[in-house]
Order: C-alpha cells, then sequence, then structure tokens
C-alpha cells in the first residue's frame, strides 16, 4: 500500500469528518450550503435530463403498450370470431339434428340415423355415403330421408358404411305424384344435377309451377307421401315422351348432413309428416 | 482519465437518483454508486476508488439531505479498501462477486450506522441490518454481478468485433 493513497484516505477522511463536525456544531447549514452552491444548479439540470428522459421513456411505453394491446385485441377478437363460427356451427348441427329426432319421433315407421361422411358429386354419380352399413342391419335399396324429404336410396352396402343414390343422380327414378292434381309420374335425375317430372299423363294433368311433388309409394320401396321436390317450370314439347316438369328438390343435397334411413314397413302413407304447402 | 471518473461517478449518482427508485423490490433499493465505486476500486485500484468513493458518496448526502459527509466518509474507506484489495481478487467469477458485494455493503452499511450512531440516530441496530442493510447488500450483490457479467460480454463483443 503506498503512501499516496494513504494520505489520499487520511485526506478525505478528514473533510469528511470535518464536514460532519462542521454540521454537528450546527454549522450544518453552512456546510450544506456551501456544497449546495455547487451541486444545485446540477441537481437541476439533471432532474429536467431525467423528467425529459423520463417523458420520452413513458411515452415510448405508452406507444408500446398501445401497440401491444392492439396486438392482443385483435387477436382476442380473431380467437372470438372463431369461437363464434364454432358456435354457430354447434347451433346449426343441434337444429338439425332437432329436426331430424322430430321427424324421427313423429314418424310411423322404424328409422336409423345416420350421418354423411361423404359426397360423390361428379356429373356421372351424385352419392352420398353414411355411417351406417352391414353392421347395422341396412339393406339395398333402403330408402333415405331428411326433414325436408327424399334424400335416395342406398345402392350399397358395406362394412361400416353405405352409399346412398341421390335423386339428382342420373340412373335415379322414382315414382311419384302432384299432391294438388294427382297426376303421376316418374321423377328422374339429369347429368345437369337438376330433378324432373316425366312420363306424366299429358291431358288433363294440370301441373304448374309450384306443385309439390311427392312420392307416390308405388312399387313398394318409398313410402307414399315423402316430399321429393316443387315444380319451377314445365317443359311441354309436344309429345308426351318429352313432356315434362323441371322440379327444385325439396332436400340441398349439397348441404345435408344428418339423414334418416328408413328400416321399418314401407307401405305407410308419410304425407301427414311431412310440410307439403309451404 | 478524470473526466470518465467523473462521469461515471456522476452517472452513478444520477442513476441512483433515477432508476433506483424503479428498481425497488419492496422496499429495498440498490445502491448503485456503492456498485460503481466498488467496480472503479477493482479496476483502477485504491486511489481513484477512494476518491470515486467519497464523491458519490458526497453526491447521495447531498442528494438525500442527510448528515453531509457520512457515505462520503464510508464509501471512501470501501473504495479504498477494496481498491488495496483488488488485486488478490478474481471478481470474474460470480462466487466472488455476489458475496463480496454482499460483504463490502454491510461493512458500509455498519460504518455508516456507526457514524450516524455518534449523531445521535435513532433507529436499533437489528432493525436497520435487517429491513436495511442486509436486503440491500443481497440486492446489491446480485445486481453488481449482473452488472459485471454484462459489463464482461460488453467487453468481449468488442473486442471480437475489432
Amino acid at each position: 500500500m503506498n503512501r499516496r493513497g494513504l494520505a489520499l484516505l487520511g485526506a478525505v477522511v478528514l473533510v469528511a469528518l470535518l464536514l460532519l463536525t462542521l454540521q454537528s456544531r450546527g454549522r450544518s447549514s453552512q456546510a450544506a450550503d456551501a456544497v449546495a452552491v455547487v451541486t444545485t444548479p446540477v441537481q437541476l439540470v439533471l432532474s429536467r435530463v431525467h423528467r425529459g428522459a423520463f417523458g420520452l421513456w413513458a411515452t415510448y411505453l405508452d406507444w408500446k403498450n398501445v401497440r401491444a394491446e392492439n396486438q392482443r385485441l385483435r387477436d382476442e377478437i380473431r380467437g372470438l370470431r372463431v369461437d363464434g363460427l364454432a358456435v354457430q356451427e354447434t347451433v346449426d348441427e343441434n337444429r338439425r339434428l332437432r329436426r331430424l329426432l322430430d321427424l324421427r319421433a313423429r314418424l310411423p315407421l322404424g328409422t336409423l340415423p345416420a350421418e354423411v361422411i361423404a359426397r360423390e358429386w361428379g356429373g356421372w354419380v351424385r352419392s352420398l355415403t353414411v355411417n351406417r352399413g352391414r353392421g347395422d342391419k341396412i339393406a339395398r335399396l333402403t330408402a333415405v330421408i331428411a326433414p325436408e324429404g327424399l334424400v335416395g336410396r342406398v345402392v350399397e352396402v358395406r362394412p361400416g358404411a353405405a352409399i346412398v343414390q341421390v335423386l339428382t343422380d342420373p340412373t335415379s327414378t322414382v315414382g311419384a305424384h302432384a299432391v294438388r292434381t294427382r297426376t303421376s309420374g316418374i321423377v328422374e335425375g339429369d347429368p345437369r344435377g337438376g330433378v324432373r317430372f316425366k312420363y306424366m299423363a299429358r291431358d288433363g294433368s294440370g301441373i304448374t309451377p309450384g306443385d309439390v311433388i311427392v312420392t307416390s309409394g308405388l312399387g313398394g320401396l318409398f313410402p307414399r307421401g315423402i316430399p321429393i321436390g316443387r315444380v319451377t317450370a314445365i317443359d311441354d314439347r309436344g309429345s308426351a315422351l318429352f313432356h315434362y316438369a323441371v322440379l327444385a328438390p325439396a332436400v340441398e343435397f349439397a348441404r345435408v348432413e344428418e339423414v334418416l334411413l328408413l328400416t321399418g314397413d314401407t307401405a305407410r302413407d308419410l304425407a301427414a309428416h311431412f310440410p307439403t304447402d309451404g | 482519465m478524470r473526466t470518465f471518473l467523473a462521469l461515471t461517478v456522476f452517472g452513478g449518482g444520477i442513476v441512483q437518483a433515477t432508476l433506483a427508485p424503479a428498481l425497488r423490490i419492496g422496499d429495498v433499493a440498490p445502491d448503485i454508486p456503492l456498485i460503481v465505486v466498488v467496480l472503479l476500486a477493482l479496476r483502477r485500484g485504491s486511489e481513484t476508488g477512494c476518491l470515486a468513493g467519497f464523491a458519490a458518496g458526497l453526491l447521495q448526502d447531498i442528494a438525500t439531505g442527510g448528515l453531509i459527509g457520512v457515505q462520503a466518509l464510508t464509501k471512501a474507506v470501501v473504495g479504498f479498501g477494496v481498491g488495496a484489495l483488488g488485486g488478490r481478487l478474481r471478481v470474474t467469477q460470480p462466487l466472488v462477486q455476489v458475496p463480496g458485494l454482499l460483504v463490502l455493503s454491510v461493512a458500509e452499511g455498519l460504518g455508516r450506522f456507526f457514524l450516524l450512531k455518534l449523531f445521535r440516530f435513532p433507529a436499533p441496530f437489528t432493525e436497520v441490518m435487517t429491513y436495511v442493510v442486509l436486503p440491500q447488500a443481497v440486492y446489491n450483490g446480485f445486481l453488481g454481478a449482473a452488472f459485471v457479467f454484462a459489463l464482461l460480454t460488453a467487453e468481449s463483443f468488442r473486442d471480437r468485433s475489432s
């Protein structure tokens, strides 16, 4: 340890003690004033710098917080929108299932609910795959309905799944009649995805747009009275062979999610169980 | 060099007046000028440590409105002592930094307490030690170690880039 250092320490200690002694003898204000003359302006400047710096910092923090909050709120809104969609989806599903359940409860024949798990929507084939199959004792040609009306018939039964040919399939044919005029005919799918009411007796048919076409029950495959669609246009080409009505299907096949497979006695008239007026 | 020294000491005072309240944990605020004095003394030796301690302590005494000279004296002694012993300490080791600063803070606190007692400081020793000196010493230890680590990292980065 060198002498210079010790001397410095001694000097410093002496100054400090002197300051303390001065203060203890009531001269504190003089000692403090003497030092304050130098330090007060510096403190003033420092305080302003400090205030300015902290003001800037506070502004920056506010800005940053606002940005972060903005981002957080955007995320929250996005999350809520997704939640809203999920809730809406659940509400829709609930409504559909309730309608299906309601229909199932009021139908006087055996039914089996099924969920649509796949769709084939090409021009050649129009079908739905449902999650009921051989294990559920589903038979080929089982009628398939939705709360709005007829969907089609089972054409293929596999383990755990069944293929349902929908009415718009070009090879689909269903015996039908008009509710208002009792005019009989056959409903066929067409390659463009529409449905036609054909082979109806031309004379006295009296079918007009808006008429409801339902299953006739002839052939024993489909129960009588299930809505198929509503006439939207009449195509009169002069020959009974080509005379047909264009139908708007009662069921929206592209959107149907749940269906009922009719497993019981199909020789029943179900007209009273479906709305045909609206 | 003197400018650097003055700036460092002054900077420590400013930081103490401005940042220390923000760094408070409960009622415990770090003694940043003490950390600065210790680091300066370790790097520059006992004379610098002594002067820096005196200046920093004096600034704090004035800023806090207490007895002028108490912290000037205790910090000057701490700065001198650390500067004198500095060569024997491996301050890059956290195992030295934290307890070292803790011990120095306690020593400075004890010195301050006994000096103040001479001027009829009313608070009891145990309370001052329990609620003021020891918590602040622990805080100083960790903050000082963090500061040393940051300093060493910055230096190594600078060396690598130059």
